[in-house]
């Protein structure tokens, strides 16, 4: 089985290289993307498996970003997990709307984010998971 | 010499009163004056003697009297004499004659003349010791006595040849001189003056009642004078007065400034021409002369039209004016309130914009806080997964406290969020069909740590038979990990801390829940405040004071959310017992808007079951969200209901569904259903299973009973059927 591909789509520096090492270390392939724009092009070159979207992305927002993937038949099918500060109250529907698999406000809990990625990844997932802990 | 003669008559034998001469009062006066009040003032004006003098001196000089005016006590207020000087000089000179009458030469008994006739309301004559008589005529209006005037023969001879000297030394005279007028003074014959007694009783009464019109007619003159100087003065309001049917019968100055129509225009006109167009339609003129026909008055504030047609916030009040019983008109006072309706809009445009910038800055502060935030539970996180190499236990036990600090700041962000929310009404809450002893089970795991290291134990007394409850299962969560929190934050190394739940008597249809610890307890007086936002009761130790003292105050409000209620009950060093109540499930409350008569004429309920599968994998919880929203298409609203989830494990597969149909009415929702799943999954991923059974309704009467008994049995189902499944796995 040859290695799932990442692309994590976020502006804080920091963010992506803990994400990336916390990925890595499960042993996923991952790639970044810091803007809107470059997001497009990189995930049309890479074709990722499943995209980590933030929502505030300078060169447009994560919304662009999911309607725009709506639009291109070779990135329709990815599945995208929203990843933001923003407050769900307010964007998770909105987001999920948009095509968006699940939503996460930052910080995510470490567990329920890693089993909703294996999930959208189409990997089997501990019924546990689910469970809070 | 005469005058000492005389005195020595007896009294009696020459004030004899004489016959009172009636005459006839006015009687419309009569009746007007019947109750009327008059001030000193007025009457000191009635008599005020320089009115009185020339009628009084022309009357005493054609009748050849001297004639006297007093008040109602007797109190002489002023004298006319045709040349009677020697009738003055004789009553001046009697000093010690006694007050009174100033004609009475009597050394006795008082003169009455005064009373008598002010008492008998006629005209009283009286002869005196010195052998002249005179007459007093009462000076009445209605009921009142004003005063009287006398009328007397004038006395002709003079007694004292010295004082006569004295006096026509005072005038200006001889003493020969003085004494030919004294003689001249003959004294008009006793029937002169008893004829001359009617007309004075006459003269006087028409005197005092011109008098009275003309002080009258003065007050009033210039009463409205001072009434329409304050009406037209009042230029901020308009006031003006209508006729009962409405039309303007008044218009002030300030009418004319705020309203715009000068009098002679609007007389007559009916005050609607100020109302909105919108108002005369809506019947507003006639509803507001309506309210103030039936109340006596009537406030409204509202648009006005002016007569320019231009429009202004008017304050308005109508007050109905009255006369025994009838309504004579309306009258009206307008108050231009456009620049303060402005200055409340302003006010409250900036109390909204303060609102609507504080809420951006704290959902900006908290998703600034977040980022940072994120960047050190990932790296925290990275760390003690062993993404970077392994720890040591020391490592590893550090690392653990960073992260659960960093948790705790999380929650505090939450929070902050959360406060905004409840200060916008955006706080809210999702019930849904939930188990509790699970979910407490849950949250006293998660706890563990935090108790663990204060080497607190948590305990759990929770019945083994709980009803599920009708609530938002994170918010539940955020309450209990909140009061949990906090009691271990309070209570002392070694103690204890239990959830527990009790049933509720005073809370009908509701859990009551609680937390108590054994720690520090609180104070009355702050068991008032302790669910007051930012409330940390001070004197608690140092140790123990961490958080932004949200807490209470959010649980306080995600309980009312939920319906319940919040309290607590403790005393200084026994520890405290937080109580709050949520919402039990009931399925015959949620049903029982479509389990009507008319509903369920058909004599059952199916009872629908959809188990949802992928033909690879778990169903993704999004995918579960839309097919519940495919389903809420596909049955009847208003006749069906579609069960909220009623599984505790997520993601729910199975979808319930209580039909008010028979089998037959069951195959055609059936066929719905897997058409719009089809439609929705047209990969073909999902494979829905549909099973029904049908509940028969004993006949009879569809009460509250019936609702209820269906509701139990729908719940038996929908147990049997999850049961069923988890056998299945």
């Amino acid at each position: 089985m040859t290695e799932k591909k990442i692309l994590i789509i976020d502006d804080d520096q920091h963010l992506l290289l803990g994400l990336t090492a916390k990925l890595k270390a499960k042993g996923y392939r991952v790639i970044c993307a810091a803007d809107a724009i470059s997001a497009i092009t990189v995930a049309r070159k890479e074709v990722p498996d499943l995209i980590i979207l933030d929502l505030g992305l300078p060169a447009g927002d994560g919304f662009r970003v999911l309607e725009r993937m709506r639009d291109l038949p070779d990135l329709v099918a990815i599945p995208v997990i929203v990843l933001s500060a923003r407050d769900p109250a307010d964007n998770k529907k909105r987001a999920l709307d948009a095509g968006a698999v699940a939503f996460f406000q930052k910080p995510p809990d470490n567990h329920e984010f890693l089993g909703a990625i294996r999930l959208a990844l189409g990997e089997t997932v501990a019924l546990s998971t689910f469970l809070k802990t | 010499m005469t005058s000492q003669a005389s005195r020595r008559v007896d009294a009696s034998e020459y004030l004899s009163p004489a016959t009172p001469i009636l005459f006839p009062s006015d009687s419309g006066l009569l009746h007007e004056s019947a109750n009327m009040e008059v001030s000193p003032t007025l009457r000191a004006e009635l008599l005020d003697f320089n009115a009185w003098s020339e009628i009084l001196t022309t009357y005493g000089r054609t009748m050849r009297v001297a004639v006297a005016l007093t008040d109602s006590q007797g109190q002489v207020l002023g004298k006319c004499h045709n040349a009677q000087p020697v009738w003055r000089l004789v009553r001046d000179a009697a000093c010690g004659w006694g007050s009174g009458c100033p004609f009475c030469i009597t050394t006795h008994v008082p003169c009455t003349a005064v009373a008598d006739a002010l008492r008998t309301g006629g005209a009283v004559m009286v002869r005196d010791q010195a052998g002249l008589t005179h007459v007093a005529v009462p000076l009445l209006l209605g009921k009142l006595r004003f005063g009287a005037i006398i009328a007397g023969q004038v006395f002709d001879r003079y007694p004292e040849p010295l004082l006569l000297r004295r006096v026509a030394k005072e005038f200006g005279v001889s003493a020969q001189r003085l004494w030919e007028l004294a003689r001249e003074q003959r004294p008009v014959s006793n029937a002169v003056l008893r004829a001359s007694g009617d007309l004075l009783c006459a003269l006087g009464h028409a005197f005092l009642r011109q008098r009275y019109g003309a002080i009258l007619e003065a007050k009033l003159a210039e009463t409205n004078g001072r009434f329409r100087l304050l009406v037209e003065g009042v230029r901020d309001h308009a006031l003006f007065t209508m006729d009962p049917t409405g039309r303007v019968t008044g218009w002030n100055g300030g009418a004319e400034r705020l309203l715009g129509y000068v009098e002679a225009e609007i007389m007559g006109q009916n005050f609607s021409c100020i109302f909105t167009r919108e108002d005369i339609q809506n019947r507003v003129p006639e509803k507001q002369l309506q309210k103030a026909l039936e109340e006596g008055r009537a406030e409204d504030e509202g648009w006005r039209v002016r007569g320019d047609r231009k429009q202004f916030w008017a304050n308005v009040n109508i007050t109905a004016l009255e006369d025994a019983g009838i309504t004579r008109g309306f009258a009206i006072i307008v108050h231009d309130v456009t620049e303060r309706r402005k200055i409340a809009t302003v006010l409250e445009e900036a109390r909204q914009e303060r609102e609507c910038l504080q809420e951006k800055l704290l959902s900006h502060v908290s998703h600034e806080l977040r980022t940072p935030l994120t960047a050190i539970y990932i790296f925290t996180t990275n760390l003690l997964d062993g993404v970077c190499g392994d720890l040591t236990p020391y490592q590893h036990e550090h690392l653990t406290f960073a992260l659960d600090n960093v948790k705790q700041l999380k929650s505090m962000v939450s929070d902050l969020l959360d406060i905004t929310r409840v200060e916008t009404h955006k706080l809210t809450v999702e019930p849904q069909h939930l188990s509790l002893a699970k979910l407490i089970d849950d949250i006293l795991s998660t706890c563990l740590t935090n108790a663990a290291v204060k080497n607190i134990t948590l305990r759990s007394d929770v019945a083994p038979s709980l009803p599920f409850i009708w609530a938002d299962p994170a918010r539940v969560r955020q309450i209990l990990i909140n009061l949990i929190d906090n009691g271990i934050k309070f209570a002392p190394a070694g103690g204890n801390v239990t959830v527990a739940t009790r049933p509720s008597p005073e809370d009908e249809g509701f859990l009551c829940l609680s937390v108590s610890d054994t720690g520090c307890g609180i104070s009355s007086e702050n068991r008032e405040i302790v669910f007051d936002r930012l409330s940390q009761v001070r004197s608690t130790t140092e140790a123990s004071r961490s958080g932004l003292g949200l807490g209470l105050f959010i649980s306080r409000e995600l309980v009312s959310r939920h319906g319940g209620r919040i309290w607590v009950e403790s005393e200084l060093g026994h520890g405290s017992i937080f109580y709050f109540t949520l919402p039990v499930f009931s399925l015959a409350k949620l049903c029982a808007h479509v389990l009507t008569a008319p509903n369920l004429e058909a004599g059952c309920v199916t009872f629908i079951a959809v188990d949802v599968a992928a033909v690879e994998g778990a169903v993704q919880a999004d995918i579960l969200l839309e097919i519940r929203q495919v389903l809420e298409r596909c049955i009847r609203p208003g006749q069906d209901v579609l069960l909220p989830s009623m599984s505790d494990a997520e993601p729910v597969e199975t979808f319930f569904i209580v039909a008010c149909t028979d089998a037959k009415g069951f195959e055609v929702i059936a066929s719905r259903i897997v058409r719009e799943l089809l439609n929705f999954d047209s990969a073909s991923k999902l494979k829905p299973v549909i099973s029904s059974t049908t509940v028969l309704l004993a006949p009879g009467q569809f009460g509250e009973e019936q609702i209820d008994n269906v509701a139990a049995r729908v719940e038996q189902l929908v147990q049997a059927h999850l049961l069923g499944k988890e056998r299945l796995q």
